[in-house]
């Protein structure tokens, strides 16, 4: 294990003063800022202002099982993390099995691909804004002139196509993180196993399902994995190109709390909800964490 | 057959990635006029810099910029700091109990949380400390927000370093921390500026917290500036495309000198490219 030998134990006490010395600081901030807001939210999730007073108890929780715009928006999140996700993968998946042979022009490529995941979401969201608008947008003009619609599409600002639209925009900018983590993943493999299967007589097929995919299972867990992550708490993107509308159709939980704690000032329900997420995010990250370790063990 | 399909769909990705940005910046080099035109012109146009004038001399977009990159690199600096030393600590001493490692998992399982969850207590929190509409408000909870993964990057950072060199240093007299400045830091030089680069795109992009901290003209961030335009009913178009595109060109440079560190630092180092 080199991991041993490259580091001290720490059993004498000079040692452990300094190391705990030198953690000491992040530890203040993290607790500080990470730890104690939770734990306030925690304390403003279980109060409720009432007529006389500060009331303490679950009622911001219990209200949120009747609340519909609560469930709609969890159900949007749902659709737009599932859906994003298989968009995302399928394309960074097939992207990634291109560029990992030998081509020209790969590290362009590869630096133009990036684009997209580094702009801030807010301009991500200015530039679709700009690409979907009905009336100058260039989808519509492209589509116009090739006489596709004569009607102009209203994208964003309709309610049938909204979800769909906000979705899109997130695997454009999305779909690069997928391709590079899996590339990076795919470029790890050896060379051997591919040798094998070609000694074997394989076919290319069951090369890409017996080979290639168990040794990139562990890259692809960790890819799905953040990107679930975010795709759950996705607020930028929607915030700019919809916030939320029209009308509730694209609302997802992180603009559902926003909007009830800083457009209706009810702390203590957006609190409840927020927790309700950080659970729901545990929960998944957890069972990916799970089959991530059980696939590290060496065979 | 696999090169005939290889090459149109590489073309259309990349065109796809590249298309929308360029159309932004087309659309904040035109006249109005050009800008609402049909078919819309791709090329040919007379560009005008009046948009970029107009956001950054007459409006405050100028301002914005400003905060952004105080913010940007205040945050950056201070998590630099308290971070590196907490990863060199955890990257060399076994701790009882493996707290090493635990530490570790939970500094990480911090940056977890999603941002929504402790934007409410910490927009609470900011207010009760009279920090709404600061840039010290934004600037302490970047610093938090970027910390965890300063720590894991240097970490791995730190790991790569052989212990030889600083027992050396420590037989000739040097004091711990005197090893670690004259000797391990100079090595994991490149990875620390990998890790500023990320931390600075990270800060400098951020809009959720920044916008929940502050409203102000004078606090707010060039992110959060754009979203007001945006979400303002007569939109213009034109000055929100040129901050659009002067909040991306940073970024672009910043990319491009961490291409090689990209997939470690945008995994936390979970999968090594």
């Amino acid at each position: 294990m080199p991991k041993l030998k490259r580091s001290f134990s720490a059993h004498n006490s000079r040692d452990l003063l300094f190391a705990l010395a030198l953690i000491t600081p992040a530890l203040v901030v993290l607790l500080s800022l990470s730890i104690y807001p939770l734990i306030y939210s925690i304390t403003i999730s279980l109060q409720t202002e009432t007529a006389d007073g500060i009331k303490w108890g679950v009622s911001n929780f219990t209200r949120l099982i009747s609340d519909a715009f609560f469930l709609t928006a969890m159900a949007h999140t749902f659709i737009y993390a599932v859906v994003a996700l298989v968009f995302e993968f399928l394309i960074g998946l097939s992207l990634a099995l291109l560029l990992n042979s030998q081509i020209r022009g790969r590290t362009l490529f590869r630096a133009a691909l990036l684009v997209p995941m580094m702009l801030p979401t807010v301009v991500v969201g200015v530039v679709w804004r700009l690409m979907l608008n009905p009336n100058f947008g260039a989808i519509n003009g492209t589509l116009k002139e090739v006489g596709v619609n004569t009607e102009p599409l209203t994208w964003t600002a309709s309610p049938k196509l909204a979800l769909l639209s906000v979705i899109a925009v997130d695997v454009w900018q999305w779909t690069p993180f997928v391709f590079l983590v899996l590339l990076a993943g795919l470029q790890a493999i050896p060379q051997e196993p591919y040798e094998a299967a070609l000694i074997d007589g394989s076919s290319r097929w069951q090369t890409f399902r017996y080979v290639t995919l168990p040794l990139l299972k562990p890259a692809i867990l960790i890819a799905l994995l953040l990107r679930t992550m975010d795709l759950l708490r996705v607020f930028d993107q929607i915030f700019i190109l919809t916030e939320g509308g029209p009308g509730f159709a694209t609302e997802t939980i992180s603009l559902y709390i926003y909007r009830t704690a800083f457009r209706f000032f009810d702390f203590g329900y957006a609190a409840a909800m927020s927790f309700v997420l950080l659970a729901l995010t545990n929960v998944i990250s957890t069972i990916y964490i799970r089959f991530l370790q059980t696939k590290q063990t060496p065979t | 057959m696999k090169l005939l399909l290889k090459y149109p769909f590489l073309i259309v990705a990349l065109l796809s990635a590249l298309v929308p940005v360029y159309w932004m910046l087309t659309i904040s080099l035109k006249t109005e006029v050009d800008q609402f035109a049909t078919p819309p012109p791709w090329l040919v146009f007379s560009p005008t810099l009046e948009h970029y004038y107009d956001a950054f001399l007459s409006r405050s977009f100028g301002q914005y910029l400003i905060t952004s990159a105080v913010v940007a690199v205040a945050s950056t600096a201070i998590a630099l700091v308290i971070g590196t030393l907490a990863a060199y600590s955890l990257a060399r001493f076994r701790l009882p109990y493996g707290l090493d490692n635990k530490l570790s998992l939970w500094i990480l399982s911090t940056r977890m949380f999603p941002a929504i969850v402790t934007a409410v207590p910490l927009f609470l929190m900011m207010r009760d400390l009279r920090l709404l509409n600061t840039r010290l408000a934004l600037i302490i909870v970047y610093t938090a927000f970027n910390l965890p993964f300063v720590v894991w990057m240097m970490r791995g950072f730190f790991a790569e370093v052989p212990r030889d060199l600083e027992e050396a240093a420590l037989v000739d007299g040097d004091s711990r921390l005197g090893a670690l400045r004259r000797v391990v830091l100079p090595l994991v030089t490149p990875g620390l500026a990998a890790t500023a680069v990320f931390c600075l795109i990270v800060s400098w992009n951020e809009f959720l917290f920044a916008l929940v901290l502050t409203q102000t003209d004078a606090a707010m961030t060039l992110p959060v500036g754009i979203a007001g335009r945006v979400t303002q009913y007569e939109i213009k178009w034109g000055v929100m495309s040129a901050a659009g595109v002067v909040a991306i060109v940073p970024i672009l440079v910043f990319a491009l000198a961490v291409q090689k560190y990209l997939v470690r630092g945008l995994s936390l180092g979970a999968v090594k490219g």
